[in-house]
């Protein structure tokens, strides 16, 4: 009895092992047009995103994988010239736990999908969907408030910015930024 | 003691009174047995038990590797196919080649090793018999690890020499790469394990008279590929260990940016993985060596020069590993040193090729199974060999670096120069192991059928490769026009696999069915064929005494034997080195459970480490108490010489 409970507790613990590293190259394209319907509320600020996202474990959160890619997106499209690392620059700092437009991952996608009035460019031409969802899942491990399995990649050059994978972000960041 | 001291140490001799005719049979047997029980199973240390799970749990890995490959070739088969994703394309290539080498090839060697090297030099079992339990399961758990993480997506993807940066801590997210490096701290430690024991075997417990002259080929090839286990495996220790810390706790050996350095991991690497070939390779030639003279009906041509090849390619292993560098760009001098080094090695391969036909040529072979598995052998691995002159030199090298041209060369060298001596091994001394006889009608078809689809598999990824066809892709468009020939390599791969069912079919048939070998089924000389098959637990009733290289053809009557070995606790012959001069009777280990329980809490620590470097901590416990159990006194006196 309490084996086969343990054995169960086992098989469980390894079947969510096995999202955490799934990886898929190429999404199919039904799935990737499911990932950009997201249910918006009419001021543009928090949704819901499609089941999809949850069907696949929240991949773009807890898969060390998904989290990479966004980081290296992150760097790629150049997000740290206008938010910089940690002190905010034109843009917010997107990593002290403060949102403007709220911490939900849907308003964050919305940022990075639509843009924002204040001087934050749209990507919707630039990224895809699932790009897009990347580095959704990558800012929110930034700004994270509590420690996740899933972890980034390292860079092996020295950090700019306080590291992804660090124990939780508010511990440095407790008050709110000036604007 | 309350026991009279006679009892303590009765000797055969006593028993000779000739009151019962197998009083002695009884002894042994009831000194040196494996009693039933699953307990029993774990704790046994009988050499002869441990080789054959060895052996079997090595051709599984062959198998499961097997299917890895059918799965690619099914992907390759036709241009921009979507049978694999990328990604597990990428597990699935890794894990085919890790998996070959490091769980197939090297440990089959050494399987074969540990059953055959005490029956060969004839003495009773293996030198530190608990290190080999040990080392088996140690085996074991690390090749299911990688099997099981495979399963859950957490297969390594990063090519089974795991280059740096790509396997480092920027381009390898997750643990995948950590399973890898784990995957290699398993094998390490079992084969350097398995290595010690041969090495003291060989030179320490050869029947008395078995002179250095004397040893089998196959031991000599066994102790050359033993001391390359231990003077090359502690190179690719250090290269897995740094990696994990460079991902775990963020050393930067292989991290340029802080000063370390990637070509450092390739260095050490294949410092280690030329030899690799060369311990997976001599063993083969051995077995070559000694199961030759069998089929010829003559000894082997060229004792001494084939001795002296398998050294010198064992010394000359070690002297090659840039030519696996050439693109990196390294300076001229050192290019040019390591092609003619390269080259070099097909001096004593040459001279082993012919002495072996010299001692076909003076015999009269007979083409029994094994024997047409040594000519497949002949024909693809000079191929191989040939191929291997080509790439050493720098430009071939460079315009073929990372093409299917490769791929092709080192199947030719590893599946010819030892798969198919190893399978002609399988079909020589399965009726040793088994007491049967594998099936000669099946044999030929198998034989047939892996020579065949062996080389029409393989040799078109030649002309593949000049083509351009890299390796490691998982899909090509198709105006490449690779297409063609891909799908004949895969029509021909089925062949292939057709070949190994077959084998495993005739193995599972024979060893019920097949028909009773009786102690010596081809006549061959050495010593393994002179007890029963299966050999009892203690191998011979009587040492034997050694006059010659070919002993059960030169003393036709009886072998001469040693008497006066105890009978009421296990006891072996130590001899010198040389000579082989009895000097010492010593006591060999009892079963005990306690190797097992070791290879558990090793297991764990170092599954455990991928995920937290406390692991490494914690688990010292569990370990440490496993190993006072393991080493605890037995409180008898030690013994006499
Ligand atoms: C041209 C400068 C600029 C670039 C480049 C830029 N941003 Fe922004 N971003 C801004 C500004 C300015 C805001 C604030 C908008 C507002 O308050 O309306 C902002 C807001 C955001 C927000 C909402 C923050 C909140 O507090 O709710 C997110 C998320 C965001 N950006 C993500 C990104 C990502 C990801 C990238 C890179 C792909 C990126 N940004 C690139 C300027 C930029």
């Amino acid at each position: 009895m309490m084996a086969s409970r343990f054995a169960l507790l086992a098989f469980l613990a390894l079947l969510a092992g096995c999202k955490r590293e799934e990886r898929e190259a190429r999404l199919a394209p039904p799935i990737a047009e499911a990932q950009g319907a997201v249910l918006v509320m009419p001021n543009g600020i928090s949704g819901r995103p499609h089941d999809v996202i949850a069907a696949q474990g929240d991949a773009f959160r807890n898969n060390a994988y998904q989290l990479s890619q966004g980081k290296r997106l992150f760097e790629w499209f150049n997000c740290q010239g206008c938010h910089a690392d940690g002190g905010g620059a034109s843009g917010p700092a997107l990593m002290n736990g403060w949102w403007r437009y709220g911490p939900d991952p849907v308003s964050i996608f919305l940022s990075i999908r639509d843009g924002r009035p204040n001087g934050m460019p749209p990507y919707r031409d630039k990224l895809t969907t699932e790009q897009i969802w990347q580095l959704t899942g990558y800012l929110q491990t930034l700004g994270a408030s509590t420690a996740s399995l899933a972890s980034t990649s390292r860079n092996d050059a020295m950090h700019s910015r306080p590291a992804e994978n660090r124990a939780p972000a508010q511990a440095g960041h407790t008050t709110r930024p000036s604007p | 003691m309350t026991r009279p001291p006679e009892d303590r140490d009765l000797r055969d001799t006593a028993l000779d009174t000739g009151q019962e005719p197998d009083a002695l049979e009884r002894r042994l047997a009831r000194i040196w047995r494996t009693p039933p029980g699953l307990v029993n199973a774990l704790s046994t240390v009988d050499h002869k038990i441990i080789g054959r799970r060895y052996i079997v749990t090595a051709f599984v890995f062959l198998a499961l590797g097997g299917v890895l490959a059918m799965l690619m070739r099914l992907q390759l088969a036709q241009p921009e196919s979507r049978f694999l994703s990328p990604d597990l394309y990428n597990q699935v290539f890794t894990i085919h080649g890790a998996n070959m080498m490091f769980l197939f090839a090297v440990p089959v060697m050494e399987a074969m090793a540990i059953y055959f090297v005490p029956l060969l030099v004839g003495t009773r079992n293996i030198a530190f018999p608990r290190l080999g339990a040990f080392s088996y399961w140690v085996y074991l758990f690390g090749g299911s690890m990688l099997w099981i993480a495979f399963i859950l997506q957490m297969g390594p993807d990063v090519g089974w020499f795991a280059y740096v940066p790509l396997a480092g801590p920027q381009y390898s997210s997750g643990k995948r790469a950590d399973i890898w490096a784990q995957m290699i701290t398993f094998t390490e430690i079992s084969a350097l394990a398995v290595a010690i024991e041969i090495v003291v075997t060989v030179l320490k417990q050869r029947a008395p008279g078995m002179s250095l002259d004397r040893i089998p080929l196959v031991v000599w090839a066994w102790l050359v590929m033993a001391f390359m286990i231990i003077m090359a495996m502690p190179a690719v220790v250090t290269a897995s260990s740094m990696l994990i810390l460079d991902r775990l706790v963020g050393t930067h050996f292989f991290n340029p940016a802080e000063g370390g350095d990637v070509l450092l991991w390739q260095h050490l690497f294949w410092f280690f993985g030329h030899p690799e070939v060369y311990i997976i390779f001599l063993p083969a030639v051995g077995m070559i060596s000694t199961m030759l003279p069998a089929f010829v009906r003559r000894p082997i041509f060229g004792y001494l020069p084939l001795v002296m090849a398998l050294l010198t390619m064992g010394l000359l292993s070690f002297g090659l590993w840039v030519h696996h560098m050439f693109t990196t760009g390294l300076p001229r001098l050192g290019e040019s040193f390591f092609t003619a080094s390269s080259m070099a090695i097909a001096v004593p391969a040459g001279v082993q090729i012919f002495c072996w036909l010299a001692t076909i040529w003076l015999g009269r072979p007979a083409f029994r199974v094994p024997f047409l598995f040594i000519l497949a052998f002949f024909f693809t691995f000079v191929l191989g060999g040939m191929t291997g002159v080509m790439v050493a030199s720098v430009p071939l090298d460079t315009q073929v670096h990372d093409t299917y041209f490769v791929v092709a060369h080192f199947h030719y060298v590893l599946v010819g120069g030892a798969v198919f001596p190893l399978l002609g091994a399988i079909y020589y001394w399965f009726p040793k192991i088994t007491g049967r006889m594998m099936s000669e009608r099946i044999g030929r078809w198998v034989a047939g059928l892996l020579f065949l689809g062996f080389n029409f598999t393989f040799f078109p990824m030649h002309i593949l490769g000049l083509q351009g066809m890299t390796r490691r892709i998982y899909a090509y468009p198709a105006e490449m026009g690779w297409g063609g020939m891909n799908l004949f390599v895969s029509l021909c791969s089925v062949a292939m696999a057709a070949g190994f069912l077959l084998f495993f079919i005739d193995i599972f048939r024979s060893a019920r069915h097949g028909e009773p070998a009786g102690d010596n089924p081809w006549e061959a000389s050495t010593l393994e064929w002179a007890t029963s098959s299966p050999p009892p637990p203690y191998n011979f009733v009587r040492i034997p005494v050694v006059t010659s290289a070919s002993p059960l053809w030169d003393e036709k009557g009886s072998l001469p034997v040693v008497s006066g070995l105890a009978v009421n606790r296990r006891e072996l012959l130590i001899t010198g080195m040389g000579n082989a001069t009895p000097e010492v009777r010593e006591t060999s280990p009892q079963n005990s459970i306690w190797p097992f329980f070791a290879a558990i809490a090793t297991s764990v620590m170092l599954v455990a480490s991928i995920f937290t470097p406390w692991a490494v901590v914690w688990g010292a416990i569990p370990l440490t108490i496993t190993l006072i159990g393991w080493f605890w006194p037995r409180g008898t006196p030690e013994d006499d010489s």
